[in-house]
């Protein structure tokens, strides 16, 4: 008996270890693609903005279908691409309707919060992660290729 | 929607962030949107833009072949306006910096978009820093915030550009051709009268004016630039089906880049446009409608009386055009109609108005007078080169159903080279036929200072940053 506590201890334990350690992707995160890329836009240039959505475009261009995951992280000035009203929110909403994800760090959205006084509107398509670089470093250590336009 | 046309806006989102150079000149562009506003949510605080364009150009008119009529003698070989080249009006030939502009926009404060500003100062050599009593320095022609808070309503006050002609709409960097079409120079480009009557300033010979100084530019202000300072709510609607639609409305006081209400009056402005996307063809190209009004008046004093007792006028405007860009090809037309303070200048250098009103027949006073004209400009993209082939015909009927009722036309025929859509030189020869037409008693002294315009030839380089 004491043997098999300690056997359902273990195996409690690393289960936790194992969830604390690695963020568990959910359901709609898990990818059987063969290339996976991050790109990270954090820039105030809005030129910026208009490269790292080419660059999403011409990834999902060069593959097959289904073949490449691409993640577009936006924090700093950079979460202005993800705003409601952003210029570039229906090409957002095209390519994510083509399987880009979209981030959109909370730790920057709660910033601009305190700034505007308001929190801004973002893209329907965003999906807030609890922090932009920490986002960028979990995909990493999960193989996607980082780039930075 | 089709990658193409959310392409084309991001494209467009670039250009306004960069300062509307990334593309190329004379596409079917909003200007109302771009001079107006900033991208939203992909602007910066402060951008730095401007325009340099500088060149050569050579008037083959000669000169005023007698001395003019016995009332108002001149000497031979004398000079008008549209023989000399502008703005100083003095010589036949040279170089001239046509523009040399620098301005900033931005947002400001980049997190909030409602507030967007645009300020422009221009330091060329320009009707806008000429007048009779000299230069001046740099002047600003533009300074504005737009303020974008309500749906469908943004709010733009300050000086800008007012909703009009497209042709006086557009940018530095978008202009095909050296100089204005003949309709839009003579009926748009306003040259406001001088507080009390101003005699005449008869042909000059280029001894004259260039020696004594005299110039034949006789109006105290600057022209208007087709600017005003006043409120203005605008903005373009997504109709779908690739179709947008774009309203102003502005109330100006009619000053043009002059601060200050003139005669105390305010003119009104109207503008509705609507384009077809055509970005399957090129992420600029369009197909544009658009229809506009402007209202208001002025003062004028047109007695010769040695007093000053002007009394105002109306000066009302109004055109529709279409512009159609398609590369390779590109079709512009518009037309223009004109009630009231009609320039008289171009055979009588300061004869803006200054006529005893009790003249028998009205002649040479512009101020009851109509006109009307319009142009049709093409031009070929030819593919795979950076060169470029343009041609533009325009015609103006100034005074019309006056006995001094004036015809001028032009055709100006182009080639220009785009070094990039930053950067072009410009290739233009004009072939010009000025004359009084209603007439042969009332248009004899005018057809003597008309007779010899002639032709000419420029080229200039053209660059934003």
């Amino acid at each position: 008996m004491p043997n098999l506590f300690r056997s359902i201890i273990f195996v409690m334990t690393s289960l936790f270890m194992m969830s604390v350690a690695t963020p568990a992707l959910s359901a709609d995160e898990t990818t059987f693609a063969d290339y996976k890329y991050v790109l990270q836009i954090s820039d105030m240039d809005p030129s910026k903005q208009v490269l790292v959505l080419n660059n999403a475009a011409n990834l999902l261009e060069a593959y097959p279908p289904g073949a490449v995951k691409v993640e577009i992280v936006a924090y700093g000035p950079g979460l202005r691409l993800l705003f409601a009203e952003n210029v570039n929110a229906q090409r957002v909403d095209s390519l994510s309707q083509s399987g880009v994800r979209f981030s959109a760090c909370n730790n920057t959205l709660q910033g601009m919060t305190k700034q505007l006084g308001y929190k801004p509107k973002l893209n329907p398509d965003a999906v807030v992660v609890p922090g932009g670089v920490v986002r960028i470093g979990d995909l990493e250590r999960k193989g996607y290729a980082y780039i930075r336009p | 929607m089709g990658d193409k046309k959310l392409f084309k806006r991001t494209l467009i989102g670039a250009a306004l962030a960069l300062g509307f150079a990334a593309t190329n000149p004379a596409s079917a562009y909003d200007w109302l949107m771009i001079q107006g506003t900033e991208p939203a949510a992909a602007s910066v605080p402060a951008h730095v833009f401007g325009f340099v364009q500088a060149g050569f150009m050579k008037d083959y008119s000669s000169a005023n072949p007698n001395a003019g009529p016995a009332a108002a003698p001149s000497l031979p070989n004398s000079y008008v306006p549209p023989k000399m080249l502008g703005p100083n009006l003095n010589a036949q030939s040279g170089f001239n910096v046509s523009h040399a502009q620098v301005g900033v926009r931005g947002t400001g404060f980049p997190l909030d978009d409602h507030i967007n500003y645009f300020v422009l100062m221009e330091a060329g050599n320009t009707g806008l820093n000429n007048t009779s009593t000299g230069k001046s320095g740099p002047v600003l022609t533009d300074a504005s915030v737009t303020l974008n808070y309500i749906k469908g309503a943004r709010v733009r006050v300050g000086l800008f550009k007012t909703p009009g002609s497209d042709e006086a709409m557009q940018s530095t960097i978008a202009t095909t051709y050296m100089d204005f079409s003949e309709v839009t120079n003579q009926l748009l480009l306003e040259r406001y009268p001088n507080a009390v009557y101003t005699n005449n300033i008869l042909p000059q010979t280029q001894a004259q004016l260039q020696a004594s100084g005299l110039p034949l530019n006789g109006f105290t202000k600057p022209v208007g630039g087709f600017r005003d300072s006043g409120i203005q709510v605008f903005n373009s609607f997504d109709m779908g089906k690739d179709w947008s639609l774009t309203y102003a409305a502005m109330v100006g006081q009619g000053s043009g880049i002059e601060l200050g209400n003139l005669d105390g009056k305010y003119d009104t402005y109207l503008y509705l446009a609507t384009e077809k996307n055509l970005a399957s063809t090129g992420p600029e190209d369009g197909l544009k409608f658009y229809v506009w009004s402007q209202s208001g008046k002025r003062l004028a004093d047109i007695t010769n009386d040695g007093v000053a007792n002007p009394q105002l006028y109306k000066r009302d405007r109004s055109g529709l055009g279409v512009h159609y860009l398609a590369k390779p090809y590109r079709v512009s037309f518009e037309y223009i109609t004109a009630d009231g303070m009609i320039f008289e200048g171009p055979d009588k250098p300061s004869y803006y108005f200054a006529v005893p009103a009790n003249a028998a027949n009205v002649v040479n006073n512009g101020v009851t007078q109509k006109g009307n004209g319009w142009y049709l400009d093409g031009g070929w993209y030819i593919p795979g080169t950076k060169w470029e082939l343009d041609a533009r015909y325009d015609t103006v009927a100034l005074n019309t159903g006056g006995v001094d009722e004036h015809k001028f036309t032009k055709t100006t025929l182009g080639v220009q080279y785009n070094f990039n859509p930053k950067a072009h030189v410009t290739l233009n020869y004009e072939l010009r036929d000025f004359k009084c037409t209603a007439s042969t008693t009332f248009c004899t002294n005018a057809n003597k200072n008309l007779t010899g315009v002639g032709n000419k030839v420029g080229m200039q380089v053209t660059t934003a940053f």
